[in-house]
Order: structure tokens, then C-alpha cells, then sequence
């Protein structure tokens, strides 16, 4: 099976908090893996450092073969990396739908010229943008709420939104931070049915980091840990319930 | 607000245009000048809007963008003979250099110092590119520059009525232009920019190229003004781009409501009559910016949004009310929960 993502040896420093301390570990084309790890483990510095937010103090990360080293995180994204944010990054005075095109948009290469003029390619490719939008709320089940300003939504739909947001943008690589935070049972048992959906569909790799176990548990192929910026752990779902490394960081905490 | 335009809508604005056109017919000559200079203010206007509205950038320096237009037309026409249709092309690139140049320093900075920044590139142009003995290849020195009209098509733009009918068409094309980028890509694209910079980067918008966009669009809106003025007036003169021209420009756009392109015209037609008006009623002239600063403080207490803005939305409400219908939104927003 051929590696999509390696992190290799990446440290990251902020001031006195070594937030990641020489992880190394690869994401396989087509898998799921689960990113787990107490609170300030380093999982959104990570995802942070992948996405070209945060630029590592050392190590490298490549994504299909290529260093992603000095490139912009609007370039990483147009590679094919997209995520989600653990504290909701909506467009909120963009309507659902439109919160759907801006990636569309991105990718245009037509000018503004032709957007000033209205040319018919210009024409041409907005309903393109807004039918793609529209059949991946559709996909989502939220097509009802399309005409409404992102930030006007429960937080459920707003995660969802932010899903669909990312998944516009045809991503290779996904990475979820923390989608089922603030869902409740119900809402995180269907979001587990979304991402094996999209699997099935699109084929994605995904990146997961959420604090729920059932859902980690129930979708992920492979799951890594870290604990204190380090990698402490990796492996399939029961060997990692059972390692007692982890026990100890983690599930013995959750479950005191 | 990205929906199909009304044929209504459309009649009602070809209406008002027509209007627009045809009443200076029967004015005087001076007054058809001023009526010249509301639709050049308006444009100056429209630049606010694109870089104020549309990014939510703030600048204090409009007329030295439109200054840039306007002294290098004068230098081409008046210094170096050339052709006003050649100069205007120049005159507005070089607005655009200057708008991009601001805009480098700006990306890094937002609200009170980035209108510091502009403030400094205002009074820069004022008090040192444009004063005599600086450049005066740019500037005219003690001599100002005496750009004459154009003729467009073999008629000429001397006359009054057919120089108003000129910049009114080139107002009603960049108001069209500006009105197309809103409503599409660029339009949505700028306002994620501004919700969050953050995902925008991350789902593949140069951040850096839209907001640089911006303010080189903004800053050639700005230079076509200048350029459009210089003619207008025969001469080109650094006190009418002064620093506190851009800052009355920039009140009444906030009065009038950046968000709107309609703020343009509201604002053109403020500036140049308000004054007249006063001097009309027999009170000085001078109270007018007096007026506005009063205005912008009324405003921002009660009407934060904008007169235009408001406006129009106490218009729509109106005619929600008077046709029996109820808004749609809160009962799919309802539904959605």
C-alpha cells in the first residue's frame, strides 16, 4: 500500500512547551487514521504543521512523494490537503452554499476580468461551483439549510458545513479535527456513517483527531498516540485499546 | 444578494440613469459642472467601497491614488504631448502600482495602523511628491499642468453637457463592473477573506493576491477619478488632493455605508450639493464639514450600518409589510435546528 502522508522526525517548539518532539509516522492512501492523545498532546500542532499553518522547527513532511517544506498553506490546499477546524473556522456571513464554492473559487483560474465583465465562462463556471456546492449538501443531508449565513446554524450543522467545505475542495488528504466535539451520541453515531461514506465515495484518505473513542474506535483503520508531543503508541484499534502505554496516558485518565 | 436581477430592478435603475443623463440638459454651464464633479467623487466613492466594503481595508489616502492618475495624465498630455486616450491607460496603471505598493506594508497590519499607514502615504504625497522642486517632471512645479479635453469618436468633450454625459458613462461602467465582481466569485471570495483568513488559506485562497487585488482595483478606481478630474478642471493642481479631501471622502462613504455600491452615488451628490445647498439657505459653505462630522458620529451610534444600507433595508421591510409576505429565511433557519 503506497504512503500518502509521512511525518518524519517533526519537532515543533513554542516557547518554553515542546509541542512536538520527533513524531514520525505515515498515513496510508485510502485508510483512516486515528490521531488520539490527551489535551496538549500536540495532535492540532500537527495538523497545523501538515497544513502549512505552522512551519516546523525541524523534520520533514512529505505528502505524495513531495516535501511539503516553505510551501504556503493555500498551495498545500490546492495539493489536496483539507481539514476541519477544532474551533469552527465557518465563513459566518457567507450563506451554507456559498461556504461551499469559495474552494471552487480557489481553483479558478479564470481572471477577474472575466468575473468583472460576466463573461460566459465566468457564468458558466459559478453554476458550476454552486451545483457541485449544492450536491454535496445534498451528500451531507443539509441541503435545507444552503441559503443560510454559516454562523446562524447549530454548532451539529455548523461541523457538518465545515465538512462540506472541505470535501469542495476534492481533497486527497483530510484532516478532521475534532469533528464530533460538542455533537452529542446520536450526531456523532451519524457522522460516523458520513466518513465511511465519503470513503466509499471519494475515496479519501482521512487524518481523525477527536476525544471520542467510540467513534475513533469505530472508524479508524490504525491509530496513532501522542502524549507530550511524543509518539507513543501505533497500531490497529484493539491492539492500541489493550497497549498499556496508552492505557496509562489516556483511556485511564478518561476513564477516572 | 447573488440571485437572479429583478426585469423590474433593472427598468427602475435604466429609469434612474436616463434621468441622470438628461436632466443637466436644461442646467447652466456651472452647474453642469458640479454635476461633472458629483460623478467623479462618486468614483472616488466607488474605491472606497471596493477596499472598505468589500475587504473592510481602511484608507485616508483615496486622492493621492487619484492624484497619481491625474498628475501622470497631466505630465503625459501637457509635458510630453501625448494623446489623452494613451496617458488615461497610464495615468491608471500607475494608480494601480501605487495601490498594490500601499498594500504590500498593509497586509500585515488592520485598523487603527493601517489608516496610520495611509495617513503617512496621504501626507508623503502631499508634502513632499507634489510639492515644487521634488519631481516637477511629475508634479508641474510652479506651473501647474494644463491637461485639455479629449474628443471621443471625433466629438468633442469641451462642451460641459457632453464632458458630464462622458463621466457619467464611465461612472455607470465601473459601477456595472465593480456590481459583477461583487456578486461573484470576487465578491464571496472577499468576504471569506474577511470572516476568517485563517481557512481561507486553508482551502486554497491566496490570501496575500485577492487582498493586494483589492487595493490595486481600489487604488485604479481611484487614479481613473483623478485622471477624469484633471480634465475636467484644465489643470492640475496638488490642493485638490489634498490629505483632507481623502478624509472627508472617506466620512461620507462611512455615513452613506461602505458595504453599498449605491453609497457611491449618495456620497458624490452630498459632497458637491451639500455645499451648495447651505449657500442656498444663506449659511456659509464652511459648516459643511462640520455637517459631516456630525453626521458621521450620529451615524455610528445609531446607524452603524450605513444610511444607504439602512435605507434600503427599511425599504425592503416596507415592501415585505405592504405585499403581506413573510421573510423566508427564519422558518428554514427554524427547520434547520
Amino acid at each position: 500500500m503506497t504512503v500518502l502522508l509521512q511525518i518524519d522526525g517533526v519537532s515543533k517548539r513554542y516557547g518554553g512547551v515542546q509541542a512536538l518532539n520527533d513524531v514520525s509516522f505515515r498515513v496510508e492512501r485510502g485508510r483512516i487514521k486515528g490521531l488520539i492523545g490527551p489535551n496538549g498532546a500536540g495532535k492540532t500542532s500537527l495538523f497545523n504543521c501538515v497544513c502549512g499553518v505552522l512551519r516546523v522547527d525541524s523534520g520533514h513532511i512529505r505528502y505524495a512523494g513531495r516535501d511539503l517544506h516553505g510551501l504556503a498553506p493555500h498551495r498545500r490546499a490546492r495539493l489536496g490537503i483539507a481539514r476541519t477546524f477544532q474551533t469552527l473556522e465557518l465563513f459566518r456571513e457567507l450563506t451554507v452554499l456559498e461556504n461551499l464554492m469559495v474552494p471552487v473559487d480557489a481553483a479558478a483560474r479564470r481572471g477577474m476580468l472575466a468575473d468583472a465583465l460576466r463573461l460566459p465562462r465566468a457564468r458558466f463556471e459559478e453554476n458550476r461551483a454552486g451545483e457541485r456546492a449544492h450536491a454535496l449538501l445534498h451528500f451531507l443531508g443539509i441541503a435545507e439549510v444552503a441559503g443560510i449565513p454559516g454562523g446562524d446554524l447549530a454548532i451539529g450543522i455548523q461541523r457538518r458545513v465545515e465538512l462540506g467545505r472541505a470535501l469542495a475542495l476534492r481533497p486527497t488528504l483530510l484532516l478532521l479535527d475534532e469533528p464530533a466535539a460538542g455533537l452529542d451520541s446520536r450526531e456523532t453515531a451519524e457522522l460516523a456513517g458520513v466518513l465511511s461514506r465519503i470513503r466509499e465515495r471519494f475515496g479519501t484518505t482521512m487524518l481523525l483527531v477527536d476525544h471520542d473513542m467510540s467513534l475513533v474506535m469505530r472508524v479508524c483503520d490504525d491509530i496513532a498516540v501522542l502524549d507530550y508531543g511524543r509518539l507513543i503508541a501505533e497500531g490497529p484499534p484493539e491492539r492500541i485499546r489493550e497497549d498499556p502505554t496508552v492505557v496509562r496516558a489516556y483511556l485511564g485518565e478518561s476513564a477516572a | 444578494m447573488s440571485g437572479p436581477v429583478s426585469r423590474n430592478r433593472r427598468l427602475g435603475l435604466a429609469a434612474v440613469v436616463a434621468a441622470v443623463a438628461l436632466l443637466p440638459a436644461l442646467e447652466s454651464d456651472f452647474q453642469r459642472g458640479l454635476d461633472s464633479d458629483a460623478v467623479i467623487i462618486a468614483l472616488l466613492v466607488l474605491s472606497v467601497v471596493v477596499l472598505t466594503g468589500f475587504v473592510g481595508q481602511i484608507s485616508f489616502c483615496q486622492y493621492s491614488f487619484a492624484a497619481m492618475g491625474a498628475f501622470t495624465v497631466g505630465a503625459l498630455m501637457d509635458g510630453h504631448g501625448w494623446s489623452f486616450w494613451l496617458a488615461l491607460p497610464v495615468g491608471v496603471t500607475v494608480a494601480v502600482l501605487a495601490g498594490v505598493l500601499v498594500g504590500i506594508p498593509a497586509l500585515r497590519l488592520s485598523g487603527l495602523l493601517l489608516a496610520v499607514l495611509t495617513v503617512a502615504v496621504a501626507l508623503f504625497t502631499d508634502r513632499f511628491l507634489l510639492v515644487t522642486g521634488t519631481w516637477d517632471g511629475f508634479s508641474g512645479g510652479a506651473v501647474p499642468w494644463h491637461p485639455s479635453r479629449p474628443s471621443l469618436l471625433g466629438a468633442p468633450l469641451t462642451g460641459s453637457y457632453a464632458y458630464y454625459l462622458f463621466a457619467l458613462a464611465i461612472l455607470c461602467v465601473a459601477v456595472l463592473l465593480v456590481w459583477n465582481l461583487r456578486r461573484g466569485r470576487a465578491g464571496r471570495v472577499l468576504r471569506a477573506v474577511r470572516d476568517s483568513e485563517l481557512a481561507a488559506a486553508t482551502v486554497g485562497l491566496d490570501v496575500t493576491a485577492w487582498k493586494l487585488a483589492a487595493f490595486g482595483l481600489s487604488a485604479g478606481i481611484a487614479g481613473l477619478a483623478g485622471a477624469l478630474l484633471a480634465v475636467r478642471i484644465g489643470s492640475v493642481s496638488p490642493g485638490s488632493y489634498d490629505f483632507l479631501h481623502s478624509v472627508q471622502l472617506t466620512a461620507l462613504a462611512t455615513v452613506m455605508g461602505v458595504s453599498a455600491i449605491a453609497a457611491a452615488p449618495a456620497a458624490g451628490i452630498a459632497t458637491v450639493f451639500g455645499p451648495e445647498l447651505l449657500s442656498g439657505i444663506a449659511v456659509s459653505s464652511t459648516w459643511f464639514p462640520l455637517l459631516i462630522g456630525t453626521a458621521l458620529i450620529l451615524q455610528l451610534v445609531l446607524v452603524p450600518e450605513g444610511a444607504v444600507v439602512r435605507t434600503r433595508h427599511d425599504m425592503a421591510r416596507l415592501a415585505r409589510l405592504v405585499s403581506g409576505r413573510r421573510g423566508r429565511d427564519p422558518a428554514i433557519a427554524e427547520a434547520a435546528r
